[in-house]
């Protein structure tokens, strides 16, 4: 890292040289990211629809909050009609048997088979980008760049040689795919199968008949209900509509996989933008207190502990509990001021983490140096202190995020956080809680397996990230990653 | 800088800690959305201003905002906040917290030595047969065990000593294996706990929900464990007591075993925030009636009093455990106290 400065000058005279490769590279980049454009577009204009109209006065007809929050609908709308290759429309999976054959889905085979086809699409398409990422990395690595050899090689060798942070890596890649993809993923559509399951209507074989009958969504769920023994859709089956259950379905007969993908999004958006947060606030505290040392460094010292004095869970169900009638507590079913009283409950455990190294670091020479060049301190801290310290932030975010997202599903488990509707994988939990001991195990056991398995990931990439950016450290990370205790 | 005085700095940065809490807590409820005094009231009298403001007197929420804080905080800190808004309504907030304390004490301790008894022995076993067969298998175990919901484990937990599974041939029966309760869930019987019979009935009824508490200290114990075993079997003087000839067994107990126990205090120690918090979600599963039950119920509630109460008290165990591990620190290693911190 220390040649970060010399490095950056010598690749800005290179940037003339641009060949045929990179050109090819970047070209590849761009095939990419046109063939999902529309989705992209759409997650975004969205989302802003979503923050601009939960605002407090977007609710006034023709105030400029409303009229911005029409235009991202609008923009919304059109972007969904941009044709996107991993959509549900290229391979359907929600056609039904006419006697002879399936009509309506992928080629016309079984619901099964074209939505593993899907499945295996998106995972594909992820994997170009990976492999695309990595030419570009090395290629740049061994061509572009003049010096043959930076410190930050060496860490990103140390990682890829390490076996259990590249599966940590791998767990949360799968991770990030499904809720990256949610809405593609599931064999049926959040809309279709849980918000407004009594708007849409299918078509099914019925068996005694002989003839191909409709029905509603909202009706045949009631009749593919998982509760206990005798009523139940197991993983991997069909229910008598001929709509295939990756993952079973629901006690109230919703499809789990669906419900699960679509939780998955939330988690990782919550996750995200909670320890982005909270690495906000411990890096920048961290800084000042290590650069200007003596109160500063007392002051924040008292204000973490304080914060750290009460319970992280328990001032996570009193803060979701006194916010969640007031506006912010709607934004993002609620997920928008979880993420926030998650960052500001927890930052604490990031900052203890990451105080040591700053305080190192403020010891060294090149510091003094800078201060008698007579550099500003904001500065100094940007371009001196933070390089080094920014590999522990990555380690303790790594293992954060899996505890956020226990917190989330803790907490959604109790009933708090995140708003009924929208699925989150604690409610999972405890809508299966009842039938565990039945025939109907699976609703609570197979979301429980994928946030310890998710959660394992998580620490793993810590670990394998800690032992690249330091390997002789041996400091174990006892409190990141456990979410207060949920 | 002496040990005394630097005993005596800590206390002092304690105080601010415990006025922050205490603050926080305050004005979450007091300025926050929750309305107690509507609460209190049913569907009909909300809408009458007599009976409106008549329950705000009665909570004491007409007062100006300084002036209930103040009021608030002094008799906050004498334990003296009287009764209850909601929950239970009108009952005294200390002895309703007296009544529910000690089965969550009780849970509390079981959940700490039986992640010690297992953890630790586990770790260290791991670190001195490193890298075989077993030592995958139980750091990956510690690990998985470690990242597993707690709210999920107690479920599955249940489940399975519910169903009554075969266990090595033989059908494991747990409301009946070796000393007889009611249910496998429930609260645990307080009143006989001074009693033979009492205490084991009362244990066997939360040591599920204390191993499912204890579940990821027992992985943090097992993993730490491991690496204090490894570090310290590599260290010089381990190599000069063999070559002495100190036999292997006096070698593991004597030399390697208690300095791999130093690193675990702190790991043990710091873990009561999180057995707090986690008490919540485990009480619930297991339905049992204890602090941290009660904490939840209060704070969806917005009963002030006994939320405030709660969480000072909370407070006021992370504080004392953090002091406590701080001294145990100058004495272990006496360079901390010294050096000024």
């Amino acid at each position: 890292m220390s040649d970060a400065m010399s490095r950056r000058e010598r690749v800005v005279g290179l940037t003339s040289n641009l060949d045929t490769t990179l050109s090819a590279w970047f070209a590849v980049g761009v095939v990419l990211f046109l063939l999902q454009a529309g989705a992209v577009g759409t997650f975004f204009t969205g989302l802003i629809a979503d923050f601009v109209g939960i605002l407090p006065t977007a609710d006034a007809s023709g105030s400029l909050l409303a009229s911005v929050t029409e235009l991202f609908e609008s923009l919304q709308r059109q972007s969904r009609s941009v044709p996107t290759l991993l959509s549900r429309d290229v391979v359907p999976n929600g056609g039904y048997w006419n006697g002879e054959e399936w009509v309506g889905t992928f080629l016309g085979l079984s619901p099964a088979v074209s939505w593993a086809i899907r499945v295996g699409l998106v995972y594909l398409y992820s994997l170009t980008w990976v492999a695309w990422a990595v030419f570009g990395y090395r290629y740049y690595r061994r061509e572009i760049r003049v010096a043959d050899w930076t410190p930050r090689d060496d860490m990103i060798d140390r990682f890829l040689s390490h076996k259990w942070g590249l599966f940590g890596a791998a767990i949360v890649f799968f991770f990030v795919v499904m809720a990256v993809f949610a809405p593609t993923l599931g064999p049926t559509t959040v809309e279709q199968n849980m918000r407004n399951s009594y708007a849409f209507e299918i078509s099914y074989w019925n068996d005694q008949t002989q003839t191909v009958e409709q029905i509603l969504v909202g009706e045949a769920n009631l009749n593919s209900q998982s509760r206990g023994d005798l009523s139940r859709v197991m993983p991997m089956t069909y229910d008598e509509y001929g709509r295939f259950h990756p993952f079973g379905t629901m006690p109230n007969g919703r499809d789990l996989f669906t419900f699960i993908a679509a939780g998955s999004r939330i988690s990782l958006v919550i996750g995200l933008l909670s320890v982005g947060v909270s690495a906000l606030l411990a890096v920048s505290l961290a800084l000042v207190a290590a650069y200007y040392k003596g109160r500063v460094d007392l002051g924040t010292v008292l204000i973490s502990d304080g914060v750290m004095a009460m319970p992280q869970l328990l001032l996570l169900i009193l803060l979701t509990t006194v916010l969640s009638e007031s506006w912010v507590g709607n934004v993002y079913s609620g997920g928008f001021v979880l993420a926030l009283i998650f960052a500001f409950t927890g930052w604490t455990y990031m900052w203890r983490s990451i105080r040591g190294p700053a305080l190192q670091v403020s010891e060294r020479a090149w510091i003094d140096a800078a201060r008698s060049f007579g550099q500003r301190p904001r500065t100094i801290m940007r371009k001196h202190m933070l390089p080094y310290i920014i590999g522990y932030v990555l380690v303790y975010g790594s293992m954060t995020l899996g505890g956020a997202i226990i917190a989330i599903s803790g907490l959604s488990f109790l009933g708090l956080g995140i708003a009924p509707p929208t699925p989150e994988w604690g409610r999972a939990i405890n809508l299966g809680q009842d039938y565990v001991d039945t025939g109907s195990w699976h609703i609570s056991l197979i979301p429980g397996a994928l946030i310890t398995l998710v959660v394992t990931g998580f620490n793993a990439l810590g670990d394998g990230i800690r032992d690249a950016v330091d390997p002789q450290s041996d400091s174990e990370s006892a409190a990141a990653g456990r979410g207060g205790g949920a | 800088m002496s040990r005394l005085t630097y005993l005596f700095k800590r206390v002092l940065m304690t105080i601010p800690v415990i006025w922050l809490g205490t603050t926080i807590t305050w004005a979450a409820i007091y300025m926050g959305p929750i309305d107690p005094a509507s609460r209190l009231l049913s569907q009909g009298q909300t809408r009458n201003p007599a009976a409106y403001e008549a329950a705000q007197t009665q909570l004491g929420l007409d007062q100006q905002p300084l002036e209930h804080y103040l009021d608030w905080m002094t008799s906050l800190v004498t334990f003296d906040l009287g009764q209850t808004w909601l929950l239970y309504e009108g009952s005294n907030v200390n002895s309703l917290i007296l009544d529910f304390l000690p089965r969550t004490l009780l849970l509390g301790f079981w959940s700490v030595v039986i992640a010690i008894l297992i953890g630790v022995p586990l770790g260290f076993y791991a670190g001195l047969h490193s890298n075989t067969m077993s030592d995958y298998f139980a750091s990956f175990g510690g690990i998985v065990w470690r990242a597993m919901p707690n709210f999920w484990l107690a479920i599955m937990l249940l489940a399975v000593l519910s169903i009554s599974p075969q266990v090595f041939g033989f059908q494991l029966n747990w409301e009946t294996l070796f000393i007889e309760i009611d249910s496998i869930s429930g609260s645990p019987d307080m009143s006989r706990i001074w009693t033979v019979d009492g205490f084991l009935e009362a244990t066997k009824k939360v040591l599920p929900a204390a191993v499912v508490l204890g579940s990821a200290s027992m992985g943090n114990e097992m993993r730490i464990g491991r690496t204090a075993m490894l570090e310290v079997r590599n260290e010089k003087y381990i190599d000069f007591a063999r070559a002495k000839g100190v036999s292997d067994r006096a070698l593991v107990w004597k030399h390697i075993f208690r300095n791999a126990l130093i690193p675990l205090i702190p790991i043990i120690t710091s873990e009561a925030f999180l057995l707090i918090g986690g008490s919540v979600l485990v009480e619930t599963v297991f339905g049992i009636n204890g602090v941290g039950w009660l904490f939840y119920q209060a704070a969806i509630q917005g009963d002030l009093p006994l939320v405030g109460t709660l969480m000072y008290i909370f407070i006021l165990i992370t504080v004392g455990i953090n002091l406590a591990q701080d001294m145990l620190y100058t004495i272990i290693d006496p360079r901390v106290g010294l050096e000024g911190s």
